[in-house]
């Protein structure tokens, strides 16, 4: 148990760090285009829309370029946009707040409900008979072969 | 003759209600002449609104602008495909729709069950009428489609040029065909919990119905994506869209129905679990129409938008009120003795399918409804859109992937090491020689690539099953290998047509992790003679042309495709102008192989110039999502076909009720 521990340890103290201290790649166009909703109500992404000479998401396209240009990083270029047509423009929602339930209910709600399922089946499993293991029907020859035998046995009523 | 129309549908809401107060009452007092009259009356009920519905398409044909209706959702200049498609292209004609399918269903369902079922029946009919009902008096006191104009209107405004698409011919129907089909079952599991008849037999009655449902369902989203893929031009097919949200989430729980059902027929488990799902899914339909409706929520698939969504999410309540109250009535009735003897087990990795699923459509819901969520508790608006969901999703739905590979072949009650290593070398084999491959191909480590190697084992252990089955009846019967093949099929279609779905399904995964991981786009402006390098291809753009109708005009950037210097097509997207109303629409220029599809969209155009700016994709295994399509298609229609002794088993059962009776 000591022995894993340390190992995990390692690990984590190998992994962790270089996570967290690795270069992060500079933005690019779509990746902000993604992340804001265009505002002409088309409900795509400012990406996505490709609405003639669209009026909001040909000017926020503009906008990203010259943020880009101008060296602003990714949570710099959102918060500003998110200054000037408020929270809605962020095509998914922060990971802040009130917000977080959106992101962790998902996953939550499967934990608990998986956990439920596995305390539940866990109970039962002490009911089940004691079968000696393999004498499932395993969907080897022999259960293929049985089933056939029934299946045949079927074709012979038919006929 | 619209005089008749309305007068149909107010007595079609007439028989609804008599037919579900006599069927119910027939019921109680076990007056087989009440249960009798409620029948006739729901036949009744359906031929009254298959003719308001005949007589709503005759006006539409007719071009009859003194109605509201034709004058808003048609025109004189409008195809008559397209006419036709406009009788579900507005509100009041697709909810007038909605009831026809419905109350032909209803009349199916009777014609089937004449004989079978005589306890059942009654609640069938009381509630497929009940629901029936509800969207009648819809039609009939709220948003009535034989609105006459106090002047009749010279000419209609047409139909929404985004609808005037070949997908929206077969987009609606299918999906309504899906939602509505949803509610046999969901009639079967009311009557079942209200007559304490809960054994298999409601599930055996309608487990047809469960399957063709789904395959409405599977069918009505994969024709919306075809629809949103050519029409809205934006390179994708699924944009998470709260209306596409809404029939994705019933196929999901649909889904884990038809996989629990299985344990409940093999083991006796699950029919509480069984019974939610069925109400779920029925409910989700109904959610799923408040959703298009209500305008609660802003969609662009939202064409038509009311004061309905009260009327919807009072209904919903209602549904969920009875039939939860029902569960919970027969709740000790419905425990069973069966039992999970092991993890290791079918019945295991088919409850684990199901939390997935379930939980995925758990997700999808959360992130559809928590904009509203989020108004309500901070006031503050927020979106939440596809990078969200393929967030959440594409892990779980990898999940999913490997337990379609697990589920079918691990053995039932307990599976042992000597069991695994037999169900599961193969599979496994092939899967991790796969993902080898893509490590040496250079496919990035990602979800994709998981995606892959994933599909690779599921199709292991689908071909290890087909394979075993055909070798053991050669070894057996000596029959050649297609004859052993196709008598294996035959034999067991139920399950080997899941077998084939299954492919379908991994079809679709695929097509879908690699257009979303190894999309390659660009977006260029260009003259006459400028040449667009887009992956693989060289497209130069030659010349603009235009055409013009009574209907539209079109603008058509002529464009030469070249592949590795050799001319392979010529591709023109367009830009069309329609005139009633005024409105662009994209009209996109795909080359589609089995390899990628080269997808060409005009983003504008500027006469003076002559420059153009085209927006152009290389969508990798698109096609491969409608393939997965037409073999899930395939996959169903062996699974739904009855066996020998299916036909046997109706046969005795109908034979055996008519001599009780």
């Amino acid at each position: 148990m000591t022995a894993r521990a340390v190992v995990l340890a390692l690990l984590l103290a190998g992994v962790v760090p270089s996570m967290v201290v690795g270069e992060t790649p500079p933005p690019t166009q779509s990746e902000i285009e993604e992340a804001l909703t265009c505002q002409c109500g088309c409900g795509l992404t400012v990406h996505s829309c490709n609405h003639l000479q669209c009026p909001s998401g040909e000017p926020m396209k503009d906008e990203i370029r010259s943020r880009l240009g101008a060296g602003e990083t990714r949570e710099t270029i959102l918060a500003a946009f998110a200054a000037k047509y408020g929270e809605k423009v962020l095509s998914s929602p922060t990971m802040q707040g009130f917000n977080w339930f959106a992101w962790i209910t998902p996953f939550a709600a499967l934990l608990v409900a998986g956990t439920i399922l596995v305390v539940v089946v866990r109970s039962r499993l002490g009911r089940a008979a004691a079968v000696p293991a393999g004498a499932a029907a395993a969907p080897g020859d022999d259960a293929m072969r049985a089933r056939l035998a029934r299946e045949l046995a079927e074709m012979d009523r038919d006929a | 003759m619209t005089d008749l129309g309305r007068l149909a549908v107010c007595l079609a809401l007439v028989c609804a209600a008599f037919s579900a107060g006599t069927s119910i009452l027939g019921a109680l007092r076990r007056r087989a002449d009440l249960v009798r009259s409620g029948t006739h009356a729901a036949y009744a009920c359906f031929a009254l609104v298959a003719l308001a519905t005949g007589l709503l398409l005759r006006a539409l044909l007719a071009r009859d602008f003194s109605l509201e209706y034709v004058a808003a959702y048609s025109s004189s200049t409008l195809p008559t495909n397209y006419t036709v498609a406009s009788l579900w292209g507005g509100q009041k004609g697709s909810l007038l729709f909605w009831a026809f399918v419905l109350t032909l269903f209803s009349t199916l369902v009777q014609w089937q069950n004449r004989d079978r079922n005589r306890d059942l029946m009654p609640y069938v009919t009381a509630t497929m009428m009940v629901i029936a009902a509800f969207f009648l008096s819809l039609v009939t006191f709220i948003t009535d489609p034989f609105e006459r104009l106090a002047q009749p209107a010279v000419e209609g405004a047409d139909l929404n040029p985004l609808l005037q698409n070949y997908w929206m011919m077969i987009h609606p129907p299918s999906l309504y065909t899906g939602y509505v089909s949803a509610s046999v079952p969901f009639a079967f599991a009311i009557a079942a919990l209200a007559t304490g008849r809960l054994g298999d037999q409601w599930i055996r009655t309608t487990r047809r119905w469960a399957l063709f449902s789904w395959f409405f369902l599977s069918l009505g989203n994969l024709f919306g994506a075809m629809w949103a893929y050519e029409v809205l031009g934006w390179g994708g097919y699924w944009a998470w869209d709260p209306v596409e949200n809404a029939a994705f989430m019933p196929w999901l729980v649909s889904t884990a129905y038809l996989h629990s059902v299985m344990i409940q027929e093999k083991k006796d488990m699950l029919r509480v679990w069984n019974m939610v799902l069925v109400l779920l899914v029925f409910s989700l339909t109904i959610f799923g129409t408040f959703l298009t409706r209500s305008g609660v929520i802003s969609s662009v698939h939202s064409f038509t938008q009311s004061g309905l969504g009260p009327f919807f999410i009072w209904f919903l309540l209602a549904v969920i009120l009875v039939s939860g109250g029902l569960i919970v009535y027969r709740l000790p009735e419905l425990r069973t003795s069966g039992t999970i003897e092991s993890f290791l087990s079918r019945e295991a990795a088919f409850l684990f399918n199901n939390l997935i699923l379930v939980g995925i459509a758990f997700a999808v819901f959360w992130g559809t409804v928590f904009p509203v969520i989020s108004e309500w508790v901070r006031g503050v608006k927020i979106t939440v859109g596809p990078p969200f969901f393929n967030r959440v999703n594409a892990p779980l739905g990898v999940v999913l992937l490997f337990l379609m590979g697990v589920g079918p072949v691990i053995a039932w009650r307990r599976a042992t090491p000597h069991n695994l290593w037999r169900a599961f070398a193969f599979p496994v084999g092939s899967g991790v020689a796969a993902w080898c491959a893509l490590l040496v191909a250079g496919v990035p480590f990602s979800l994709a690539q998981a995606t892959f190697a994933l599909s690779v084992f599921v199709l292991g252990t689908i071909a290890q099953e087909f394979w075993r089955g055909m070798r053991a009846r050669q070894a057996m019967l000596k029959e050649r290998a297609p004859q052993a093949l196709a008598r294996v099929i035959g034999k067991n279609r139920r399950r080997y047509g899941g077998y084939v779905v299954h492919v379908g399904i991994v079809s679709i995964f695929v097509g879908i992790a690699a257009s979303s991981a190894f999309r390659i786009e660009v977006q260029q402006t260009m003259k006459p003679g400028d040449v667009a390098t887009v992956g693989r291809y060289a497209l130069r753009y030659d010349r603009i042309e235009t055409s013009e109708d009574g209907h539209m005009s079109s603008l058509a950037a002529v464009l030469d495709v070249s592949l590795g210097g050799q001319q392979i097509a010529v591709l023109k997207p367009e830009k069309r102008f329609y005139k009633k109303p005024q409105q662009p629409t994209t009209e996109v220029a795909n080359r589609s192989t089995l390899r990628e599809d080269l997808y060409v969209v005009l983003g504008s155009y500027d006469p003076k110039s002559q420059l153009v700016t085209i927006l152009a994709y290389v969508n990798p295994l698109v096609v491969w999502i409608w393939i997965g399509g037409l073999v899930l298609a395939m996959g169903t229609a062996i699974a739904v076909w009855p066996g020998p002794a299916e036909r046997r088993a109706e046969v005795t059962s109908g034979a055996f009720e008519a001599e009780r009776a």
